[in-house]
């Protein structure tokens, strides 16, 4: 049995950093009926897991005169020269994203960026401080001056309470413990959504003049990932499905350092305040691969330096799968004030004290730099033309603005998240005042639609319920871990597809073992699963026919960029028979000031 | 193979008269935590297992469980140190799982928190900042900062909450983990309402309902202290110059009283 339907001016899903501010700026500009849809508590979402620190060129902090990368940093003395600009910000991502970021949007992330800090901090946002009681900074990988904005290591936390929080004060409606099913879009205009309560098992409609999604990233395909169960791609998925394009599905972004054999995250911000890495053989193998930044190269290219050292025999631990992280020149006083966070992870998963020992780390799958494009005010495009799906949003890590390209830089995630996130919530505000209204449901059955596919599900005794979850999840994820992980080829890409495909016709055999409505996380986990082999499907395709290798995306068939061939962005859309179409559209790029050039640390 | 039991308080109020135990065995290894074992038992043995958990690594704070008898995270804990805890109710080679306490069930190992959110929602928790705020930031020394990390590291698991002796009795109490917010709160230089907020902390179900059993200490898996913030706060509460002579007398039996209470 179907709920009533509830109708909202706004529906959000998500409520980590994105989700929560377009809510919150949009309550705090008079929208008044916004509901907040989330899998877990709001305050559970994995924005709250970022440790190293959040983007901005504030210049409160520079590296003192004459010394070297790994010296200490010094407060700019007030009236001094200034030590970092938006500028220096928007070249620095631009080098990172591999020349594939539009230079146009990432002008508006970097220069948004100052506002958003400090608004942080007038919310309460608790960020560590200068010795004159400003925000503190350090450095980060690929930035070429410290603009990461901190609180000791665990940045994401004191962002998401902070946001959290003034949702709450503007009076913002949250659903916690609703996972969304489908986005109903009608004759290309957004109507709604239908969501499941997991509490009660029941399934609604919610309707709506504007529908956000800020679902977060699709981590969760790798076997090996610092991302939480909740990332999924949900959204990234049902957008698609309700007939919205992906964009640069194939660039996945590897972690460096993932706590050995568990994926979970150690920051970025360990190299930040100095840490190395060491092969077997006690050497620190980055001046062979980046040296001028060492360490802090960005995040592809260490990553692709560990795993080489790794194939080529030089890795730790049983299984020669791992590398060094050692901190314990850092001493204690500094560990204990910049990286608790990072000492107690270590403590709990390697049994390792990182001020007396080096703590085992490897590569792991971390961020999505692709997903649903978006301009630069989180409206949804359609298609390559850049049409736009009218009332559908989407920020955060579900969507593509695209700021990062090829490949995003450490800190410049939770920025995004909160500057684009921050400015749907304006544009949605002036949408629904601008006297957006409530589309009729015409074609119904979406609803029943879901519900059919749930009882499906649980559908018990029947003789073809013969594959478990367990199968389809183990089995996708050593797939895409093997063959589409940090170096791809076609003939490991031509495999994926082909066991992508195979699981898929197998998921219509998947068995659900819990039949209750209540607390349903049996049903969650295949819908979930699902969601996985969906835009699965879509990586693999879109790394396929990519033959260049262009940040995170390494081909060892294809080695090299290939500026004439590939300097645009891929473009996925659903097929009638439910296969992706491929299309490209061109990189924002100017040409005068940043024009692509080799990309050397 | 070495083999632990996890022995799990199963109950489903819509199928279920009552809540009873079921025991599962899983293989020992030492990299394993308790989420692994749980993970694993729903992967391999029972699909209907119902338990929250998000991040694997103690920051979003979905899986607090009372294991062998104690809160904590299970995303934490290590499966070969839970399976040689003993005491007065746990075996060796047992592992001991149950929703948190205090609260209804809705599922399993999944509490139903609304109170306790409620709780954290009423302190009203965001800061109140004046309306002449800077260009840019508020400045602050390092040291103000360091005082307030007690508070702001708490990830709202509950663990605290579901150990609390004068919660059990009382969901009116403010609550350790509420509590803990307000002291975050009263701490931050940026924030104007610290008077009100000591009126609410002065409150019968404020900081002095609290009995100083300090379960909440051990419970806490970030290595919190709420018993000394809620203490603190109490001080600030009585020295407070706008509470009335006869506010402070009330405030001074009631304390009286608990106090009474707890050593009987």
């Amino acid at each position: 049995m179907s709920g009533q339907t509830i109708i909202h001016d706004v529906v959000i899903v998500g409520a980590g950093l994105a989700g929560s501010w377009a809510a919150m700026v949009a309550a705090r500009e008079g929208v008044k009926n916004i509901g907040v849809l989330s899998k877990v508590h709001p305050l559970r979402s994995h924005s709250g897991a970022a440790q190293g620190g959040i983007a901005a060129a504030l210049g409160n902090v520079r590296p003192i005169a004459n010394s070297t990368a790994e010296d200490a940093l010094e407060q700019v003395p007030t009236g001094a020269e200034p030590s970092d600009s938006p500028e220096l910000h928007l070249f620095d991502t631009i080098k990172g994203s591999d020349w594939l970021g539009d230079q146009d949007k990432i002008d508006v992330l970097v220069h948004d960026a100052i506002d958003v800090i400090y608004e942080y901090e007038h919310m309460g946002c608790v960020f560590s401080r200068t010795p004159d009681g400003r925000i503190n900074q350090r450095r980060f990988g690929g930035h070429s001056a410290p603009r990461a904005n901190f609180a000791a290591d665990w940045t994401g936390h004191v962002l998401l309470h902070t946001i959290h929080e003034q949702c709450l004060k503007h009076g913002v409606r949250f659903y916690s413990e609703w996972q969304l099913l489908e986005l109903i879009i009608e004759d290309g205009v957004t109507r709604g959504v239908v969501a499941m309560d997991i509490i009660t098992g029941e399934i609604q409609t919610l309707r709506a003049k504007a529908v956000l999604f800020a679902t977060g990233g699709y981590g969760r395909a790798w076997k090996i990932t610092s991302n939480a169960t909740a990332n999924t791609g949900d959204g990234v998925a049902i957008a698609y499905n309700a007939g919205a394009p992906l964009m640069d599905m194939e660039f996945v972004q590897f972690h460096p350092t993932g706590v050995y054999r568990h994926g979970i995250l150690m920051s970025e911000a360990c190299r930040g305040e100095g840490g190395y890495l060491l092969n077997a053989k006690g050497e620190r193998f980055m001046e062979n691969y980046a040296p001028s930044k060492m360490e802090l190269a960005p995040r592809d290219l260490v990553s692709r330096s560990e795993q080489t050292e790794i194939n080529e025999g030089r890795g730790v631990g049983d299984d020669k799968q791992g590398i060094y992280l050692d901190l314990r020149h850092l001493g204690k006083e500094k560990i204990m004030s910049r990286l608790p966070q990072v000492r107690e992870i270590a403590m709990n998963f390697l049994g390792v004290d990182i001020i007396n020992e080096p703590a085992k780390i490897q590569p792991t799958a971390h961020y999505s730099m692709g997903g649903i494009p978006t301009d630069v005010n989180g409206r949804v495009l359609a298609n390559e033309n850049e049409d736009i799906i009218k009332g559908f949003y989407a920020a955060g890590e579900c969507a593509c603005v695209s700021v990062h390209g090829a490949n995003r830089l450490g800190t410049n995630s939770l920025l995004e998240a909160s500057v684009f996130g921050r400015r749907a919530g304006y544009e949605i505000a002036r949408f629904i005042k601008g006297g957006a209204t409530l589309h009729p449901l015409n074609r119904t059955g979406a609803n029943e639609k879901q519900e059919k596919r749930i009882t499906k599900l649980m559908e018990r005794h029947t003789n073809d319920r013969t594959v478990s979850l367990k199968h389809i999840n183990d089995t996708l994820k050593q797939t895409m871990t093997d063959k589409v992980g940090i170096y791809r080829s076609e003939a490991t890409l031509e495999e994926a597809l082909t066991i992508v495909h195979e699981l898929r016709e197998q998921f219509k055999h998947v068995r659900v073992t819990d039949t209750s409505k209540r607390f349903n996380t049996d049903v969650l986990g295949a819908i979930e699963a699902e969601n996985i082999l969906t835009f699965s499907e879509v990586v693999v395709k879109s790394a396929l026919a990519r033959r260049e290798s262009r940040g995170a995306h390494a081909r060892t068939d294809y080695p090299t960029r290939n500026d004439e061939a590939w300097l645009k962005h891929t473009i996925a859309m659903q097929t009638t028979d439910g296969s992706p179409y491929l299309t490209y559209k061109s990189v924002n790029i100017n040409w005068e000031k940043y024009p692509p050039q080799v990309r050397q640390y | 193979m070495d083999t632990v039991t996890i022995r799990i308080k199963r109950y489903n109020p819509d199928t279920d008269k009552s809540p009873y135990w079921q025991e599962f065995e899983v293989a020992l290894d030492n990299e394993k935590t308790v989420l692994d074992a749980l993970e694993e038992i729903k992967a391999e043995q029972d699909g209907s297992l119902s338990f929250r958990r998000s991040c694997r690594h103690a920051i979003c704070g979905s899986c607090a469980m009372m294991i062998n008898r104690k809160n904590g995270l299970v995303c934490t804990k290590s499966l070969t140190e839970a399976s040689q805890e003993t005491g007065l109710f746990d075996k060796k080679n047992t592992v001991t799982i149950e929703a948190l306490p205090y609260l209804p069930i809705i599922k399993d190992l999944v509490a139903d928190q609304s109170v306790f959110w409620q709780q954290y929602e009423a302190v009203r928790p965001w800061v109140i900042a004046p309306d002449d705020i800077p260009e840019k930031e508020f400045r602050m020394s390092q040291e103000e900062v360091d005082a307030m990390h007690g508070a702001e590291t708490c990830i709202m698991c509950g663990a605290c909450y579901s150990s609390c002796p004068v919660i059990a009795g009382n969901k009116a109490y403010i609550g350790p983990h509420a509590l803990l917010k307000m002291f975050l709160r009263v701490m931050d230089p940026r924030d104007t309402e610290i008077e009100a907020r000591l009126d609410q902390i002065a409150t019968d179900n404020g900081a002095f309902r609290c009995h100083k059993v300090t379960n909440c200490i051990g419970a806490c898996p970030k290595g919190l202290n709420p018993a000394q913030a809620i203490s603190t706060l109490g001080k600030m509460a009585l020295r407070s110059n706008r509470l009335t002579e006869e506010r402070k007398e009330r405030l001074k039996t009631l304390i009286a009283q608990i106090e009474a209470s707890t050593v009987e």
